[in-house]
């Protein structure tokens, strides 16, 4: 076996000289996203050391494309509680961009479905691949952060909760797609986040520093990137059992859980596909309650704790 | 120094594997590692077979270890890998990352990538030491060539630094730092043996069976704890039951009757389990009496095959009838045997019979049947390696075939799967309430651990049990051909473009 590819690697660096010079708070909050489980799963971890096939980027990419086509919506529900102006001029360049500008007139979702035809996806089996429940789960807590919670709150998930963490989970994610056998063109989407992103951060990050004045101000971007990581940390835990399930339908993770005294059915039922989800989406705004229970804010910021 | 030792998940949340659910033992290798250092160092464990996923990160963060070490077999090397790839992305290039253990010793070169900054080959203490020592005396970490043990990126190419030798004394060893895996106290097991402890009384063995690693690893060199010394660390265990983690636990008969006067002068009252030949068992079975009374409940042996000719192609010096004799022998004496057979790649259907009908016929109490594989680092991988199927590490765990099988796969897999259900019988004629009824003591301490023992059962039982778990293993990964092979093919398809060119 010591035949196996062995990778040199360029170290992480994401482009660091370009991203602008934060204040303190921010700073620090910076290197608490990068910090964060949800950050650093050990999902991505293993997507960069281990030997996933194309057939399990499939199953990833197929839970994951629902993600895509709902940043926006956060980001428009946001927009339309932005106290000014200028903070809606931020979060509207943001928007562009994620409409596509900047992608050759192709959109975050049209890249991902490349992404997702290369990998032998049939058309319509996104739409109607039954979704694990941290999908929707994760998509709740967001729709409910940018409609519920304080505007920074919003900001805060969407900008550092997102933002920063993008890049960072998405240069684990590239390295174990290209030893899978995937073109820079098939993982497109994955590559431009981790440039684009930067960009968006720096948005974000002017944003932050001139809306952070204060310390409760600061708390609540803080509270909306942790609750977010959170929910993202739960996500990539559901995608993880999903890629293995794919394989092993009996999950002995349920006799570890059982170990462990915190049990967990052998198998869950998926809550809906992507259509189902989506109107989902469409019911919520209309008033409906989410149909998936949603994590506490105290879940959620627990796996930072 | 703030060091985190990390003993990785075997596989990834859910997926199929012995580990988990037969049997968990403490990381040995890691508290040994850590008795070395503690006294100037903050040291902390952490077993990810116990811990949620994000238990990681969030030690990582809130502790900041200045080194992270890890220990791995083959099937978690990648696991291992990972934890020390998460470790450099959650505290940058300050950590110190270390990788040890059976896998990376055998084939460092398949661990050099730039997350970890040095292998550990061999047995770990002195290397640990010293390496520890020289990082917190403000030594470089990338100039380790004076610490001999370690295999480190130097420019572009991969050094190892001189062997260490392994020729100390166990009795010289500080005990294993067992208090550092306080927060999962009673959480190790095997089978309904709950709240089990680890004890290691030698190193080595002495036979060179072709199919296993350990005497390669060891050099063929066989080290022992002191009666004396072995019988205070059982005293220290707060734990019922013990597992001698020894690769052979049953050899020099002397050591073991002196072992026995221990336990009796001390009256130590536990329960413990070994793994050991069935030659010796037939050959002293006045001894294995005595150790059954001084409180011996288990025997895991390798049975390997009811066939003679294979016992000898595995070099297992041992044969046919000592198996027999001593699974009679052990049923007798109320010991719990656990014996692991070998299904051959080679196997035809009517193969699959025999070895069934064998396993019943002896009355293994917990018998297991795994693949014959060539594991890494073994005779018989050199001797296999243009067979493999596969070089990704997961697949080298006992469940999967790495080299091609004589019947088609599919079909392989159906015959093998359906072990658990075709020995059945074993475990019944084996376990007879004449077996329970003399050990009653043993019944009752082990009744806490047996309704999860049966739950754990009966879900990787569902996963043993169905050949379609292996053949999705397998999609993408295992082809028709050879690794070897296919890489022949396209290194001459190369070729030929290159003279067209």
């Amino acid at each position: 076996m010591s035949t196996i590819l062995i990778e040199k690697e360029e170290p992480v660096t994401e482009a660091a000289e370009t991203e602008m010079e934060l204040s303190p708070w921010l700073a620090e909050l910076r290197d608490e996203v990068a910090a964060h489980p949800g950050v650093n799963h050990l999902l991505l971890s293993r997507l960069r050391t281990g030997r996933y096939t194309k057939g399990d980027y499939r199953v990833f990419g197929l839970q994951h494309y629902p993600m895509v086509g709902t940043f926006t919506r956060y980001m428009e529900l946001l927009l339309l509680r932005a106290p000014s102006s200028e903070q809606k001029l931020w979060l509207a360049k943001v928007l562009v961009d994620e409409y596509g500008e900047g992608s050759d007139g192709e959109d975050h979702a049209s890249l991902y479905l490349k992404y997702l035809y290369s990998m032998g996806v049939e058309p319509g089996e996104e739409e109607s691949t039954p979704l694990c429940t941290a999908v929707w789960e994760f998509i709740g807590n967001h729709l409910r952060i940018c409609r519920e919670e304080p505007f920074l709150v919003g900001l805060g998930a969407l900008g550092p909760g997102h933002e920063w963490a993008i890049p960072k989970m998405f240069h684990k994610i590239i390295p174990g797609l290209e030893r899978a056998g995937m073109s820079y063109e098939d993982r497109l989407y994955f590559d431009l986040h981790t440039e684009q992103d930067i960009d968006h951060a720096n948005w974000m990050s002017e944003a932050l520093e001139q809306l952070g004045q204060d310390d409760e101000a600061r708390a609540q971007v803080r509270r909306g990137a942790l609750l977010s990581l959170g929910a993202r940390f739960r996500f990539w835990t559901g995608i993880e059992r999903c890629v293995v399930a794919r394989r092993q339908p009996h999950s002995v993770d349920a006799v570890r859980r059982g170990l462990l005294g915190r049990r967990r059915p052998d198998r869950e039922e998926s809550p809906g596909n992507r259509q189902e989800l989506f109107q989902a989406i469409q019911d919520n705004w209309s008033g409906k309650d989410w149909p998936v229970r949603l994590p506490s804010d105290t879940e959620l910021l627990e796996v930072s704790q | 120094m703030r060091i985190l030792l990390v003993q990785p998940a075997p596989f990834e949340c859910g997926r199929i594997g012995l580990e988990n659910a037969l049997w968990m033992s403490e990381p040995g290798a890691l508290t040994a590692i850590a008795a070395c250092v503690e006294d100037e160092h903050e040291v902390r464990i952490i077993d990810m077979r116990l811990e949620e996923a994000d238990a990681l990160p969030r030690v990582l963060s809130s502790f900041k270890p200045d080194l992270v070490g890890v220990t791995c077999m083959t099937t978690d090397a990648y696991q291992a890998q990972a934890v020390l790839h998460c470790a450099k992305s959650i505290l940058g290039e300050q950590v110190f990352t270390l990788l040890g253990g059976h896998h990376p010793t055998l084939v460092p070169g398949e661990h050099d990538y730039e997350y970890i900054d040095a292998i550990c080959i061999g047995e770990g203490e002195d290397t640990f030491t010293e390496l520890v020592a020289h990082l917190a005396g403000g030594g470089d970490p990338k100039d380790l060539h004076a610490i001999d043990g370690l295999a480190f990126r130097s420019g572009d190419t991969q050094i190892q630094t001189s062997k260490r030798s392994q020729a100390r004394e166990l009795d010289t060893f500080p005990a294993p730092a067992r208090h550092l895996l306080d927060a999962y106290k009673g959480q190790y097991f095997f089978a309904s043996a709950m709240n089990m402890a680890a004890i290691q009384t030698s190193r080595g063995c002495a036979f060179d069976c072709n199919f296993c690693a350990i005497w390669e690893f060891y050099e063929k060199k066989v080290r022992f704890l002191s009666s004396k010394a072995i019988a205070d660390r059982m005293e220290e265990c707060e734990e019922p039951f013990i597992f001698f983690l020894d690769d052979n636990f049953l050899t020099r008969p002397k050591r073991l009757e002196e072992l026995c006067d221990e336990i009796e002068r001390r009256n130590i009252k536990k329960y413990w389990m070994i793994q050991g030949r069935t030659d010796f068992v037939v050959e002293n079975p006045e001894l294995m009496k005595r150790m059954r009374d001084c409180g011996l409940m288990m025997v895991l042996s390798g049975f390997e095959t009811n066939d003679a000719g294979t016992l000898e192609s595995l070099k297992k010096d041992n044969t046919r009838e000592n198996n027999l004799k001593a699974a009679k022998l052990l049923n007798d004496l109320s010991i719990i045997t656990t014996g692991i057979f070998m299904a051959h790649p080679d196997f035809e259907a009517q193969d699959f019979e025999d070895l069934y009908a064998a396993i019943n016929e002896m009355k293994i109490t917990i018998p297991l049947v795994v693949i014959h594989m060539p594991l890494p680092g073994t005779q018989s991988w050199r001797e296999n390696k243009d067979r493999l199927l596969t070089e990704d590490a997961r697949f080298f765990d006992l469940l999967h075939a790495v080299v091609p099988t004589k019947l088609p796969r599919r079909e392989f897999y159906e015959r093998y799967a359906a072990w658990n259900e075709s020995t059945e019988a074993s475990i019944d004629s084996s376990l007879s309430m004449r077996f329970m009824a003399r050990r009653p003591r043993l019944m009752m301490a082990m009744r806490p651990g047996m309704k999860l023992f049966g739950e754990r059962r009966e879900v990787l039982r569902k996963a043993l049990n169905d050949p379609e778990n292996y053949l999705r293993d397998e999609d993408e990964i295992i082809g028709e051909l050879p690794i070897a092979a296919q890489r022949a093919s396209e290194s001459a398809v190369r070729e030929t473009e290159g003279v067209t060119a």
